[in-house]
């Protein structure tokens, strides 16, 4: 009797819960939005921030949700294009900069204030770097401000060398010319002694500290020579290439060419702080009660772990443009907990890569809302070129055609597949060019473009190139094998997680059906693995992948810049590094592009690296909110994005979100660079007027 | 019995400094650190940090040093949230946590106590077995399963409450309905079968005797029996409730301590995770205190020394 009642009790309890699932999926799939959508009236954005944020002061969190907020509460001599994420005016009108792109000179916006009304001027930039740059500080970002002048050697407590007569050693002393970057030594801009200082060589840097230093000295006679007798003077936030010239005008001197510094600038990192809030509150300046901020958005309310509650900043030199009132953002940290929500209508929109894989095939029927565009990141394996066989390029190369990459990306759903080392769809400008350079740098070694694109997979000629190689792959029945391919000297190494392990062995069925080799897998913690791939201790193939920082090819190129770089494959070659350098000396954007394509076909055709996929951005947004666009970073500046209440107006396809036209918004961004453009025709002109006279 | 009670006093606290070193143990043998990231850190950067926060001293002394911090009963700054105090996180974040568990509590201990009492009296009735069976369901179903089954009924289908975060009263419903359910059904099926054998015993029996009405008889003499093995299961219950529950703070993304605490380990924000555990473990042995401390009152026959 008992037992009956329980399930008759279980299976009413069933019945309920499986219709209340059929009746919510009928009522979606009448619905042409995603769960309730009604736009709020008073134009506040209800957004998420992910974990809860780790400080409002910008030069610390790393984290890209936290970035989402500090960009609406603090600005920068630069802002992100809401599309392109290309630098557009903020605090800074316009700019200039020097012909081997190692200075900048930033003319700011006179009517820029804090939001306690102080006004911003260049020495607030000044202070702004120098504080996060102090070692004291400990900001895990500030690898990213390393091509400012001096920058490494003040955070990592480096001191500069003096000799007995006054003078100080400098770099190229020491090493060979070919080691220090050249730039410039002519003052660009208004010259001023500090200016001079700045455009002198680069000064010689070592350890500050005794300890530290004495390592290197051990290491190093030729140093150890150079410096004794020397006096050694630590480089202190002074020193630092960076400049107030004036009021109004900021100068950046950089120890390399680098034309992407502009778009790192936009970075949070970058962003002004309040001198005398600091100075005043300590640590504890970011408390809602004593910060000062300098963005659209103020900071109103923070309840920990709760909402962060940002108001409009009627202060703000751009305020008239403004159109939210304000930004509501949900500290959440489950995927599950943000799409609930989302549903439930008390979220306007989530970030880049919330929708759980189980969900995906169902969100995407919600046209006007689900976007799966590229996003700036790579997944690839490395080969470790120090060691046999992997240090043959006909084995890399054939490792690389074996594995079909379209059928890698139907099944992980949110990738697209790529054979290039800088992702597809991100830099549609530097794609355009680099069909062009890869065309005729094909046609060299009588081959086509579709012959290079279709290295997407290859199974017949892999295993020609293994053969040539010298490890024939023979056919036994319906399957092939290389008895000769030192197996046993090759294993993928990955770090420890459900995803990795899922695409590793993808891709060991991949080689085992088409070259009928089976790669060992192995598994790691992550932080040994980083360890032992940075060491080239891994036999083989190891699993890798980058985000870039900012948006330029450069961001992933970079990977493979100098002896010591960060591609942890061995892989190095002058010849890669004189194009790029001679590339990041170019200021048209077009040769440039035109140096950076040859620089990346040259190091793909060697194939240290085996580019698998991109991924996508996989977001939501309820159609009714406007300018937040699906930009490679999921990054948005907020004083672009308003609530549409007029239902007829509402996006109905977020795919063609990037190339619909938003007149409002694109007038917005017209109007802020159009003192930029005006900047570059006068100097163009400038450079012509001084051009003339010479040529005749 | 003022002697049983110091002499438990006592012994918490080096039970808490006990505590707090094996956590600081585990936390130092748990692989990766606070400033570690997706992106190595340039080793210029690591050593500032490893510097500042006298990581390169000797393991014993960095150990001294932490013990000193909270025998002060200072834990000092968060890690993470380097502006903020671990004394000032914790107050901030207990009401959330003691609210949800106080109603929680509320709601367990009054239709648990109700059904398991009504139950008792009239076993083997059809109430009986309704409401034994919605306990034993209350005690299968886990909280996590739970939880998300109440949202997608009430959020995503009907749309009448909050999916999560903290808010007016809509937003505590779920959240207090899933916490309390468990011990609902504890509790019912405790006071049931202490009532039972209570109403059957000899005293009860000469209580009816001396012509007392079946109310006294039951509110006086039956319940105060009846509810002893509740009180030993209610007390610690109580402290873990109020002092925040991992799961339903998670699911409804309830800014409580358990969050906190979790959110702390992940982030290997040490202070921080070193002061919800203290705090903790002080709470509960002073509960487990008052619990034993209340026997003396619920049941005659129980005598401190």
């Amino acid at each position: 009797m008992r037992a009956a009642n329980w399930s008759v009790f279980r299976v009413g309890l069933a019945m309920v819960m499986v219709s209340a699932f059929l009746t919510s999926c009928a009522t979606e799939a009448t619905s042409r939005f995603y769960g309730k959508t009604e736009a709020p009236d008073d134009q506040v954005l209800r957004y998420v921030s992910g974990s809860e944020p780790e400080s409002f002061d910008p030069a610390i969190p790393t984290g890209q949700p936290e970035a989402r907020l500090l960009m609406a509460i603090h600005d920068g001599l630069v802002e992100y294009h809401p599309k392109t994420m290309k630098p557009i005016p903020a605090i800074a009108e316009s700019w200039e900069i020097s012909p081997d792109v190692s200075e900048y000179i930033f003319y700011l916006r006179k009517n820029a204030t804090f939001s306690n009304g102080d006004p911003i001027k260049a020495q607030d930039f000044v202070y702004s770097f120098q504080r996060a740059l102090e070692p004291e500080f400990l900001a895990k970002n500030a690898y990213l401000a390393y091509y400012i002048k001096y920058a490494e050697a003040f955070n990592s407590k480096h001191a500069f060398v003096r000799r007995p007569d006054g003078t100080f050693i400098l770099k190229r002393e020491l090493a060979g010319s070919g080691q220090v970057p050249e730039v410039s030594t002519e003052v660009y801009g208004p010259d001023t002694e500090f200016g001079r200082y700045l455009s002198s060589p680069e000064r010689l840097t070592v350890p500050a500290d005794e300890k530290g230093r004495a390592a290197l000295f051990e290491k190093d006679e030729k140093l150890k020579a150079l410096t004794a007798n020397a006096e050694f003077v630590p480089v202190v936030g002074s020193d630092l290439g960076v400049e107030a010239i004036d009021d109004y005008t900021l100068r950046i001197k950089l120890r390399q060419s680098a034309p992407f510094f502009i778009d790192l600038l936009s970075h949070q990192f970058f962003k002004v702080v309040h001198r005398g809030a600091i100075e005043k509150h300590g640590k504890q300046w970011v408390r809602p009660e004593n910060i000062v901020t300098s963005g659209a958005f103020k900071v109103k309310e923070h309840h920990p772990y709760d909402r962060i509650v940002l108001e409009k900043d009627p202060r703000y030199w751009d305020a008239e443009s403004v159109r939210l009132n304000g930004i509501e953002f949900y500290p959440l940290e489950e995927a599950t907990t943000m799409m609930n929500l989302y549903k439930a209508g008390s979220l306007h929109a989530v970030y880049n890569a919330v929708p759980p894989a189980a969900w995906i095939e169902t969100l995407r029927e919600f046209k006007a809302e689900y976007m799966d565009h590229p996003a700036v990141t790579l997944q690839y394996y490395t080969f470790n070129v120090t060691r046999p066989p992997m240090d043959n390029e006909k084995v890399r190369r054939a490792f690389a055609l074996a594995i079909d990459r379209e059928a890698l990306a139907t099944w992980r759903k949110t990738t697209k597949p790529t054979i290039d080392f800088t992702p597809i769809g991100i830099f549609p400008d530097y794609e355009e060019v680099r069909d062009r350079v890869y065309t005729k740098e094909l046609a060299k070694q009588g081959r086509t473009l579709d012959e290079w694109k279709a290295k997407m997979f290859d199974p017949e000629r892999a295993r020609a190139l293994l053969a040539e190689a010298g490890y024939p792959v023979t056919r036994s029945g319906n399957s092939w094998s290389s008895p000769d391919f030192p197996i046993s000297e090759v294993e993928l190494l990955y770090n420890t997680s459900e995803s990795n392990k899922a695409i590793a062995e993808f891709i060991q069925a991949q080689w085992r059906q088409n070259l009928g080799l089976t790669v060992p897998l192995k598994n790691m913690e992550w932080k040994t693995f980083l360890n032992v791939r940075k060491e080239l201790d891994y036999r083989g193939i190891g699993r890798a992948g980058w985000v870039g920082d900012y948006m330029d090819p450069f961001t992933f190129l970079k990977l493979f810049y100098t002896k010591d770089n960060d591609s942890s494959t061995g892989w190095y070659d002058p010849k890669f590094d004189s194009i790029v350098n001679e590339a990041n000396r170019e200021l048209d954007p077009e040769k440039r592009f035109e140096l950076l394509a040859l620089a990346e076909f040259y190091v793909m055709d060697k194939q240290p690296v085996l580019p698998l996929m991109t991924d996508s951005t996989n977001w939501m947004k309820k159609p009714f909110v406007k300018g937040m666009y699906p930009n490679p970073q999921t990054l948005h500046p907020w004083k672009f994005v308003y609530i549409e209440t007029d239902a007829d107006k509402w996006d109905q396809n977020a795919a063609s979100l990037m190339k619909d036209r938003d007149e409002s918004v694109l007038s917005h961004v017209e109007r802020l660079m159009s003192t930029q453009t005006a900047r570059e025709a006068t100097s163009a002109e400038s450079v012509a007027a001084a051009q003339q006279p010479s040529n005749e | 019995m003022l002697g049983f009670i110091l002499r438990r006093l006592l012994i918490i606290i080096p039970m808490a400094l006990l505590v707090v070193s094996v956590t600081w143990i585990l936390i130092r043998a748990a692989p990766g650190s606070f400033y570690s990231e997706e992106r190595a850190l340039p080793p210029a950067i690591e050593a500032n940090i490893r510097e500042k926060y006298g990581l390169d001293k000797p393991f014993y002394q960095q150990y001294m040093m932490m013990l000193g911090n909270v025998l002060k009963g200072d834990f000092g700054d968060s890690l993470r949230y380097q502006e903020q105090s671990v004394n000032e996180i914790i107050a901030r974040h207990l009401p959330y946590s003691a609210t949800i568990g106080a109603l929680a509590y509320l709601l367990a201990l009054f239709v648990g106590l109700t059904a398991g009492i009504i139950a008792a009296l009239r076993q083997n009735s059809a109430f009986d077995y309704g409401s034994m069976a919605f306990a034993m369901l209350g005690l299968s179903v886990p909280n996590f399963v739970l939880g998300p089954i109440l949202v997608i009924v009430f959020s995503l289908w009907l749309f009448w409450l909050p999916p999560a975060r903290w808010g007016g009263i809509s937003n505590l419903i779920m959240p207090v309905f899933t916490l309390a359910a468990i011990y609902m059904a504890y509790i019912a099926r405790l006071t049931r079968a202490g009532m039972l054998e209570v109403m059957r015993s000899d005293y009860i029996r000469t209580a009816r005797a001396k012509g007392l009405d079946e109310k006294t008889v039951l509110l006086k003499h039956g319940l105060r029996g009846g509810i002893v093995p509740v009180v030993s299961f209610t007390g610690p219950a109580l402290a873990s409730l109020l002092a925040g529950t991992v799961v339903v703070e998670k699911v409804f993304a309830i800014p409580g301590l358990g969050n906190i605490f979790i959110q702390s380990v992940l982030n290997r924000d040490e202070p921080l995770t070193l002061g919800i555990v203290a705090f903790l473990s002080i709470l509960i042995m002073i509960f487990n205190l008052a619990v034993d401390i209340s026997y003396g009152f619920l049941d005659p026959r129980i005598r401190y020394e």
